[in-house]
């Protein structure tokens, strides 16, 4: 055995580096415990940053190396993210938006069920039932449990989140007749002459038209977008005829839309000739129910525009779509999941759908990423 | 000429059916009057946002003798979005002066709610507009009302001939509402002030972002539709730096340096158009508003402290809306 004063500096090294993370993660797990204990799972675990990370190579121990810590940490905070929503989950088996209600809403329902893994069956099978049961005559879903039977904008998430679920059956044939009838107003043609002669303020194509948020008003991203990804994704629906145009319409929509820097926001992009921003979830959102067309530059602006944004934004929701989207793409999400981490580490997020959509985010680095989809071609 | 039977069952029947359309068409299209004999207005000077609004703030309330105590007051400010140096939303040090105001004078709840109309993302604006922090530090609960659990609510207007809309419950159990608006000119509206800042109680979850059913209904009519359902018991208006130009969210900064206070929405923003160089009986919903929620005309309105200055330079407006601008020195009140 070598004297540990003869000890050179590569026989040490890989020993210092074991002993460090040996001892972060027996404190991590210690902390994890008594967090638990306090009854706080969204407080669960913390990111540990090992001071060896920048070696690398042959130094890399595989089951200590910081990625996988960080990974391993990242999973343990998505389980207490899981476990919180199973914790807000209501008897009837849908999600509020907030806690202390107790109304279910289709949006955080959905994404929720997105974001539960497969093993919770029970859970699972609940939401499956309550978004079954809450489908409107006409084949849409309401914005939440006693709306109106008009339908909303979020019918294209529900069939996209059942489609994802495999519980899509005759339930989701109607949703995709609903969704092919269902258009923004603009295309009617008393309204496109309107947009065309005397209301010429914001800049768009109303030949070019999407979703609208509920029945009777004009098309816009957010319900576009998830209607795209619905209509996109639902098995034997995409190569119709109608639905084909649709698909074409909503995305030649989205490209007519999008802000002159890149991006969406809610669904104008310049309006008096005045530039308007751009929303980090819309951009998200938008590009990932473009994810199966081919690149453009309308797609790169955008994704740039997402990249600069995400660097500096603090908020669960955003930074969660970011990621996804982002990933989806292949642009490097690593750091961005970092920070979306030590975000949710240190605040309650209160907004079940933006709990979810963290959820989602945060499996990202275990290679799962549900808005990857593969689309028929 | 002579009248038989037959042309004289016609005529009547004829002018029976006419007199019965024109009353139906004459028919107040409210089931509400919240008009008082009088409003009482105050317009304060504040040179800037400080940790001084306070008490510019509670001097102003006292003017007021209001009975807060015991109950729950939602604040109700304007925020749309958060764009860098671009004066949108109510200024969070004047909320958290108000929240700190209401608790002097007694009130057992202090809430803050808003249901922003362009970011569906309430919690970045509310941490990019340094809300967040400021609430915190206050222990302010905040209420994201596009998200709040909602209630179907027959409204007590019929402007845009919608029976009900769903609210948020938040708002309808609050006892004392305090509209928080940022006064700014709006591309669609003309002004966007005490009533249409209301807008923000209408729930995003139900009617999407931006609430675009309240558009296609008519803004002025909706306005006037959300504000007979939703008493405003009270407005702050933040006027310190307001909007002129293309508001409400891409307009020009135009420092005024005041805050307006009023018991009445309709003298609220009657007062706030006026310091804007507008003339208020040429904005569609507060002209109507007049009828049934406030008082418009300065001859109901008591000023409790500055008089009110119509500024040489009107605030600048689209072009559509240049015919609000008061002409000369008169200026028209009903």
């Amino acid at each position: 055995m070598v004297p540990p004063e003869r000890r050179t500096r590569k026989q040490f090294l890989p020993i210092a580096y074991f002993t460090a993370n040996f001892a972060g993660t027996v404190c991590c797990g210690m902390r994890h415990r008594r967090a638990r204990a306090k009854g706080h799972p969204n407080r669960t675990s913390r990111k540990r940053i090992s001071p060896f990370r920048t070696f690398s190579g042959d130094l890399t121990i595989w089951w200590f190396s910081p990625r996988t810590q960080r990974v391993r940490d990242t999973q343990q905070l998505n389980q207490a993210c899981v476990q919180e929503l199973i914790h807000r989950q209501l008897p009837q088996g849908g999600w509020p938006f907030t806690t202390g209600t107790t109304q279910s809403a289709v949006e955080p329902t959905a994404l929720a069920l997105l974001a539960l893994p497969s093993n919770l069956v029970r859970e699972r099978d609940a939401a499956i039932r309550l978004v079954l049961h809450t489908q409107n005559a006409n084949g849409s879903w309401p914005a939440f449990s006693g709306d109106d039977g008009g339908g909303s904008g979020l019918t294209g998430l529900a069939l996209f989140a059942l489609n994802r679920c495999g519980a899509q059956g005759i339930v989701g044939h109607r949703a995709v007749e609903w969704l092919l009838r269902t258009k923004g107003w603009e295309s009617h043609w008393l309204w496109k002459w309107k947009f065309r002669t005397s209301d010429r303020h914001v800049r768009f194509d109303p030949d070019k038209f999407g979703w609208p948020w509920m029945p009777e008003t004009v098309s816009w991203v957010v319900p576009t977008a998830y209607s795209l990804l619905a209509l996109k994704h639902a098995r034997g629906i995409s190569q119709q005829d109608l639905a084909k145009l649709r698909i074409r319409r909503g995305v030649e929509m989205l490209y007519d839309r999008i802000c002159p820097e890149g991006g969406w926001n809610a669904g104008n992009g310049v309006v008096y000739g005045f530039p308007l921003a751009p929303h980090a979830d819309a951009t998200a959102l938008a590009l990932l129910s473009l994810q199966s067309e081919p690149p453009n530059h309308f797609i790169t602006s955008s994704l740039d525009w997402l990249e600069r944004r995400a660097e500096t934004c603090f908020a669960p929701w955003s930074l969660a779509w970011a990621i996804l989207a982002l990933d989806t793409f292949g642009r490097p999400t690593a750091l961005l999941t970092d920070r979306l981490s030590s975000v949710v580490d240190n605040a309650e997020v209160n907004d079940c759908a933006a709990l979810a959509v963290v959820s989602l985010a945060l499996r990202r680095p275990a290679g799962d990423n549900a808005f990857r989809v593969a689309y028929e071609t | 000429m002579k009248l038989d039977r037959r042309t004289l069952l016609t005529a009547s029947l004829g002018l029976a059916a006419g007199a019965s359309t024109a009353a139906l068409l004459n028919r107040p299209k409210y089931d509400v009057t919240r008009r008082q004999p009088r409003s009482r207005v105050a317009t304060l000077r504040a040179e800037s946002y400080s940790y001084n609004l306070e008490s510019i703030l509670y001097s102003g309330l006292e003017l007021f003798h209001l009975d807060v105590r015991g109950k729950t007051v939602l604040l109700k400010p304007n925020l749309v979005d958060y764009i860098p140096r671009n004066h949108i939303n109510t200024h969070p040090l004047l909320v958290c002066a108000a929240v700190e105001c209401f608790r002097r004078l007694g009130a057992k709840n202090v809430l803050v709610g808003e249901g922003p109309g362009h970011q569906r993302d309430t919690e970045l604006v509310l941490l990019e507009s340094g809300f967040s922090e400021q609430l915190h530090q206050l222990k302010v609960p905040f209420v994201d009302l596009n998200r709040d659990e909602l209630v179907a609510t027959p409204l007590l207007a019929t402007f845009t001939g919608m029976n009900f809309l769903w609210l948020p419950r938040t708002v309808l159990e609050a006892d004392f509402v305090v509209s928080m608006p940022k006064v700014k000119t709006h591309h669609w509206s003309g002004v966007t002030l005490g009533m249409k800042n209301m807008f923000g109680v209408v729930p995003g979850a139900k009617y999407g972002w931006p609430k675009n059913i309240l558009h296609w209904k008519g803004i002025q009519e909706s306005i006037l539709d959300v504000c007979a359902t939703v008493p405003v018991h009270f407005v702050i208006a933040d006027a310190i730096v307001a909007m002129e130009g293309n508001g409400p969210l891409n307009g020009n900064p135009r420092p005024l340096n005041r805050i307006v206070l009023a018991n009445d929405p309709v003298a609220a923003d009657a007062t706030c158009a006026r310091l804007m160089g507008l003339d208020p009986t040429r904005i569609t919903h507060i002209r109507i508003g007049a009828q049934f929620l406030g008082n418009v005309s300065t001859e109901r309105i008591d000023q409790l402290a500055d008089a009110v200055c119509v500024p040489t330079n009107p605030f600048d407006v689209v072009p559509e809306f240049q015919h609000l601008w008061v002409t000369g020195s008169a200026e028209q009140d009903s």
